[in-house]
């Protein structure tokens, strides 16, 4: 059969099958209603671009001109991405996504969570007790300056508890702390991709500076400020940032040890593994730049009431992380 | 396909076992639709916080939220909508797409995205540099672990100019390699000088038995040939 009269012979089945895409808006702009309703559906579809497949292979089998081959290519390549799409949007995924994958994939990464945990906190520790003992030692971490812009956002006199002396309203805080702490999280997530060196860094990091304040704030006799204020919230922005750094542990351990993988494949399914962790850790972070903006800073509230709401706060991020979607299928 | 050496193209296989072939962007095209991008998100900032100095506390707040959306979702918003690309990569012709061919993932979009962090390190995006001049695919470190290609957007190729020539029958018969590069030489012919056109026929003639020879004459010859093998008879 020569090339003109294969074109000729199928030229209709194409002509169909581009119909059909363009009804379906894959391809440029879509169609007047009436044209739409005359075009192809369904299965249908999926047989016209079988038949273009098959064509296309024999085309290329017999070396037919570039036109067919190149207008077959383009046919088969714009079916094949209508037919094979994967729908990852909507209620239900969402749904599903913390009620189910997320706390599951925390679990799932149980080591390198508590190893995360442990590198967070340690420093956090062990920064805020020597801070505490040595208050000269806040002078190594931050510049005398922020410490005494820090002494004053806990400070009695004013208005509004961690606001910095720039913001004007609870409002400006908010954007600050999505900008600041989920852009935070997010790099402690991806510097984890050099063997986890980058989590690990960040983790350490900002869980020392925290330790450093905290212990620097006690000393100065501000502790019951400075703890109702962080006590809320930091049951969902610590542990989401120590979720976030556990999350690049993981994508750092699959690079330098592969296992059975190829190293590209291993980090491939570590990524695909461990961003579910970190779609919980933004929504975490969102609450908690909530919490802190609205609720923790606010002076009018009893620290026994915000002792008793951070308890809640945390007993719920725990008992969610540990137990939601044990049974789902 | 044995042009590994020189092509960039990568095959990627249909479960109908026809390959598809997707042409990744390199670093010029990519960096040119990265400044259109960061253009375009510094007029939006502009215009935004222009807007928001009036607003006060709330306005401050609007312009870290947008900066925070800017910086790691826009991309991932513009990637899941149906032109798969950022503006910038629109206007250069560019899609993110999976390995497969296939359209990019949430969960794909979001981890090349949020990689970028990686990629922007040891500073002006040192890594994603050295990885996408390394590679044949020019993947940066973020398309790697989330197993995405930035291709070209195939253009649909010129249909066969058949110019007024009496077809004539090859003087022998010819293997389908051949025939595909005389009929490619028929295609390309009107976008060629003469010149160019008739040095090229030459190379050919020995498929209307004219080794050895060159001109317009041979070329119109060869030219006959490719009508011929297109179908045409008369």
């Amino acid at each position: 059969m020569t090339p003109l009269q294969f074109e000729e012979r199928y030229q209709a089945e194409w002509d169909e099958l581009e119909r059909a895409l363009d009804a379906i808006g894959k391809r440029g702009p879509k169609l007047k209603k009436k044209q739409a309703d005359t075009a192809p559906a369904g299965e249908r579809i999926a047989e016209l671009y079988r038949r273009a497949c098959e064509h296309l292979a024999l085309a290329r089998a017999r070396a037919y001109p570039t036109h067919i081959t190149d207008r077959l290519d383009q046919l088969t390549a714009d079916a094949h991405q209508v037919i094979y799409q994967r729908r990852e949007f909507g209620i239900g995924r969402l749904r599903r996504l913390f009620a189910v994958e997320f706390p599951r994939a925390v679990r799932e990464h149980a080591l390198y969570v508590w190893i995360a945990t442990a590198v967070f906190v340690l420093p956090t520790i062990i920064l805020g007790v020597l801070v505490y003992h040595k208050p000269d030692l806040i002078l190594s971490v931050v510049d005398a300056e922020t410490a005494a812009s820090f002494e004053h956002m806990y400070s009695d006199s004013a208005d509004s508890i961690g606001r910095t002396r720039t913001a004007s309203s609870d409002w400006t805080m908010f954007g600050f702390y999505i900008r600041n702490n989920i852009g935070v999280a997010f790099q402690c997530f991806a510097s984890g991709l050099f063997a986890g060196v980058g989590s690990l860094f960040f983790l350490a990091f900002n869980g020392a500076y925290g330790g450093a304040i905290g212990g620097y704030l006690t000393e100065r006799g501000l502790s019951s400020t400075f703890y109702s204020f962080v006590a809320t919230h930091a049951a969902f922005e610590l542990t989401a940032i120590a979720l976030s750094g556990a999350a690049g542990l993981r994508i750092g351990h699959a690079m330098l040890a592969p296992g059975r993988h190829t190293r590209t494949q291993a980090l491939v399914l570590a990524a695909r593994e461990s961003i579910v962790i970190v779609y919980g850790v933004t929504a975490m972070l969102l609450i908690a730049a909530g919490i802190e903006a609205f609720w923790s800073s606010a002076r009018w509230v009893p620290n026994v009431v915000k002792y008793s709401v951070a308890a809640v706060c945390w007993i719920a991020v725990i008992s969610y992380l540990t137990l939601q979607g044990r049974r789902a299928s | 396909m044995n042009n590994d050496a020189l092509d960039t193209v990568v095959c990627a296989e249909t479960p109908e076992g026809i390959t598809i072939e997707l042409r990744p962007a390199g670093l010029t095209s990519r960096f040119y639709a990265f400044l259109l991008d960061w253009l375009i998100r510094i007029a939006i900032i502009y215009g935004v916080a222009i807007a928001a100095a009036l607003m006060g506390g709330l306005g401050a707040a609007l312009i870290l939220i947008l900066l925070f959306a800017l910086e790691w979702l826009y991309p991932v918003a513009f990637e899941l909508s149906r032109w798969g690309a950022t503006p910038g990569k629109r206007v250069m012709g560019l899609k993110v797409v999976m390995d497969s061919g296939l359209p990019i993932t949430p969960a794909a979009s979001f981890t090349r995205n949020l990689l970028r962090v990686a990629d922007f390190l040891p500073l002006m995006y040192g890594f994603a540099l050295a990885s996408m001049l390394m590679r044949k695919d020019f993947k940066r470190l973020g398309d790697i672990a989330a197993a995405t290609l930035v291709v070209y957007q195939p253009l649909p190729a010129p249909k066969i100019q058949l110019r007024d020539i009496e077809p004539l029958a090859p003087a022998r018969p010819l293997a389908p390699q051949d025939q595909a590069a005389v009929i490619a030489l028929a295609a390309r012919a009107s976008r060629m000088t003469p010149e160019r056109l008739d040095e090229l026929a030459a190379l050919a003639a020995a498929v209307s038995g004219d080794a050895g020879r060159s001109g317009p004459q041979v070329t119109n010859r060869v030219l006959a040939v490719a009508q011929w093998l297109l179908g045409r008879r008369s």
